[in-house]
């Protein structure tokens, strides 16, 4: 751990210690700190862009009105990110409920509308990576694409996976390997073209 | 195919990193040799190198903002819940100790024979009355299914429609009004 990274966990522990006493600001720079974490994981779970923002929003309140039950000996950022996939989980069933489907065509992410600092062919393959991103996510369960989203974004350990889904390490483990050969079978479907012949020799 | 379940998990640990030293020329070796277990690692190994490259997506530039203005205020939240857990002890407490102060105060009197014999006369007064009451609307009721069984018939039907109409009105008040609410 570098001086920059006990720097931030320094303050991160004060901020929470005077969020904890009511200091809104300070929650506030925990917000700031970690608002892309949460609003990209509601995203890959949600697949629509205002959700995602109403579930990141959601999280940040439920995180600040639960402060009192934080324990500082766990992560705070996995705190957050499990208060985050949990509400994210608890919506996918409810629009369940109301007969609506994650592979319903819904607009993309703003920031992938247009970019004016790339050009139109980089936006073009950035915008058909991020589809065939969210198309692969969608053909998972909740449980799996929580697994794999906290796994690739977040480089959570089995454990921590298994701490944020309160499940065990081989369940994690089960749920990885289903999800990435569901996706590698979907992703075939999906016209997805297989590395090259140095993969073989890329372990 | 048993042997192909081996060679996956291979690649998951592979994929993760933790692919002993044996095992990873074993599932080299298998690789050469089984076309479709090299297919499905190259595409296992697309889809990691897909996932790893596409960056964290940020929310709109004005959310840290907009999503402080929401928070709701801890201080008098913890003022509120603190006066209605008091409250809520003394509702408790309170009558308790005023049963206990009452007890110690008549206990002499309460304690006094006379007294007790005089409340298990009224207790089992009560107890006979209502037994009475219960046993002449038994007795009623029976007289009324022999006598008049046109209606009993009426209360049926009209107990099986309340029944039909709770349902529907339930049906009605449980329709789904929207997805949820969006900024």
């Amino acid at each position: 751990m570098n001086r920059e990274e006990i720097g931030t966990l320094n303050d991160e522990q004060v901020w929470l210690e005077e969020a904890r006493r009511g200091d809104k600001n300070a929650f506030g720079r925990l917000i700031e700190a970690y608002q892309g974490p949460v609003y990209n994981l509601a995203y890959r779970m949600l697949n629509n862009s205002g959700e995602a923002e109403e579930a990141a929003q959601e999280a940040f309140i439920r995180a600040y009105t639960r402060l009192d039950s934080y324990d500082p000996t766990h992560k705070f950022s996995t705190w957050l990110l499990s208060i985050t996939s949990n509400y994210c989980i608890d919506q996918i069933r409810k629009r369940r409920a109301v007969m609506l489907s994650i592979d319903e065509p819904l607009p993309p992410h703003p920031a992938l509308h247009s970019d004016n600092s790339k050009g139109p062919e980089a936006e073009f393959m950035t915008r058909e990576r991020e589809q065939l991103v969210q198309g692969l996510l969608g053909e998972l369960a909740e449980e799996y694409r929580q697994a794999v989203v906290l796994r690739y974004w977040y480089d959570m350990s089995y454990e921590e996976i298994a701490d944020v889904q309160q499940t065990t390490v081989s369940a994690v483990k089960s749920r990885l390997f289903r999800a990435r050969r569901l996706m590698a079978d979907a992703g075939l479907a999906r016209g997805m073209v297989p590395a090259g012949e140095a993969a073989v020799a890329a372990m | 195919m048993e042997h192909e379940e081996r060679y996956y998990l291979m690649m998951m640990d592979a994929l993760d990193g933790e692919l002993a030293d044996g095992d990873r020329a074993e599932l080299e070796s298998h690789l050469r040799a089984c076309p479709d277990c090299t297919r499905e690692w190259r595409t296992l190994l697309a889809v990691e190198t897909l996932f790893r490259q596409t960056p964290m997506l940020m929310p709109a530039v004005d959310f840290a903002e907009r999503t402080l203005a929401r928070l709701p205020n801890r201080r008098a939240r913890r003022v509120v819940m603190g006066a209605t857990y008091g409250v809520l002890l003394l509702s408790g407490i309170v009558p308790l100790l005023l049963v206990i102060l009452l007890l110690a105060r008549y206990a002499p009197i309460l304690t006094q024979p006379a007294l007790l014999a005089g409340v298990w006369a009224t207790v089992s007064g009560i107890g006979r009355a209502a037994a009475t009451v219960v046993g002449a609307l038994f007795t009623g009721a029976s007289h009324l299914v022999i006598e008049q069984p046109v209606l009993i018939g009426w209360f049926i039907i009209l107990a099986g429609l309340v029944f039909l109409w709770g349902g529907v009105f339930q049906r009605l008040l449980m329709q789904p009004t929207g997805v949820g609410s969006r900024n």
